[in-house]
């Protein structure tokens, strides 16, 4: 209980400081004339892929052993 | 080399477009100037640039409906900063002056106080010099809100032309389906699908990113957002029913009726419905909106933004093969 309010009262303290800061993400973003957003989403364009491309390389590796086993 | 010319191309599109898209310098332009009002009298303006170069004995004058006000001192700061001081007379027409500094012109910089009937005009209006070269330099548009983000038109706008390759991909397969039932057709349109699905998602993710530089909000209720959302999940969905489906050829059927459905939704939800003119959307060229192509000199967008488009698709439709081939080996194996 009693940790339940310490925290309640942390939040509702934590909370509208961060609600009035989000300076630190528009700072990210809006960096050099806006372009490190251009930088994001180029990263996720490159994890995206390089996500998708690791989960072919494990069905391939899937059929790799499937393989194995109907050769042995 | 005959049959894999495309990869190489695709490679190369990517390269340029991604190589130009990044290094190609935004043009120069005003990007602040305080204060945001003027009356009659002297004037301290502070100008800021973005990629400008300031220099002494640069032209700048202030313009109220083509009369102008020439500056008392111009003072240059550094490449980008200067201080311009202005006597103000009073009796200027219109209620906003814009402020031009070395050909440069920052509209609606000043809200003014003390209209009048017009004044005298400066002899400091713009530059008749014809052998200006400025202009020629490739560069990006520099437009306020984007700023540098206008790059991202290289990058997010081509995940969702690579998207639509690969559904229209699909659903060609599907017809094919329908008319020769052969499984290997519905393995392309499952393949194109999963693909584009990838497709959707980047462009989902990076467009909230973006959204969230130049709209503010990571999400907005725009029509096209809500559109291509309720795409991926009737996409999601054509992927589920497949699962849910057990016999191979009632499964292909099945999937590719379902399948043309959603590609007519796509082209609804994506092309129609944002642009009819009831419905505002903040994207460029839908509800009234204008699209990236009334930009000044937008052919330099273009330039990169073709190539960028025609190295993402084939690289969409490399993966999709590969994902193609995979299934069919699998399928192999099965066996």
């Amino acid at each position: 209980m009693r940790t339940a309010f310490t925290l309640a009262l942390l939040i509702l303290h934590i909370l509208p400081a961060a609600a009035q800061a989000p300076t630190w993400l528009e700072d990210q973003l809006y960096g050099g004339g806006k372009l490190n957003a251009v930088i994001a989403v180029v990263s996720i364009i490159l994890l995206g892929i390089g996500i998708w491309l690791w989960a072919q390389d494990r069905r391939l590796k899937r059929m790799e052993k499937a393989i194995e086993k109907k050769t042995m | 080399m005959k049959h894999w010319w495309w990869k190489f191309l695709a490679i190369a599109l990517l390269l340029v477009a991604s190589i130009a898209g990044l290094r190609v310098p935004l043009s120069p332009a005003l990007v602040h100037v305080s204060p945001s009002r003027i009356s009659p009298g002297e004037v301290n303006i502070e100008v800021t640039g973005y990629n400008t170069r300031f220099s002494e004995g640069m032209r700048a004058y202030l313009e109220n409906e083509g009369q102008y006000v020439c500056p008392v001192r111009v003072e240059v700061i550094d490449a980008t900063h200067a201080r311009i001081t202005a006597v103000v007379p009073a009796g200027l027409r219109a209620s906003m002056t814009d402020l031009v500094v070395q050909g440069l012109k920052y509209p609606g910089a000043f809200f003014t106080e003390g209209l009048g009937d017009g004044i005298e005009s400066g002899p400091c209006g713009p530059s008749t010099n014809k052998l200006d070269m400025s202009g020629l330099a490739f560069t990006f548009p520099n437009r306020s809100i984007l700023y540098e983000s206008i790059r991202n038109l290289h990058f997010h706008v081509p995940m969702w032309f690579t998207m639509i390759a690969l559904m229209g991909i699909s659903v060609w397969r599907s017809i094919q389906v329908l008319g020769n039932n052969s499984l290997d057709r519905d393995r392309q349109a499952r393949s194109a699908v999963h693909v584009g699905l990838l497709f959707c998602a980047l462009g989902l993710t990076t467009g909230a990113v973006w959204a969230r530089a130049t709209w503010g909000a990571f999400w907005t209720n725009d029509v096209k957002l809500n559109g291509a959302a309720v795409t991926a999940l009737i996409y999601l969905a054509y992927l589920v029913l497949r699962g849910s489906i057990p016999d191979a050829h009632k499964r292909a059927r099945l999937a590719a009726i379902y399948n043309i459905f959603a590609f007519v939704l796509l082209v609804m939800f994506l092309f129609v419905v944002p642009r009819l003119n009831a419905i505002d959307s903040l994207h460029p060229g839908n509800g009234g909106n204008s699209g990236f192509n009334d930009l000044d000199l937008d052919n330099r967008l273009r330039v990169i933004f073709y190539p960028a488009v025609a190295g993402w698709i084939l690289l969409g439709i490399w993966l999709y093969d590969l994902r193609h081939r995979s299934l069919r080996i699998n399928e192999h194996l099965d066996r």
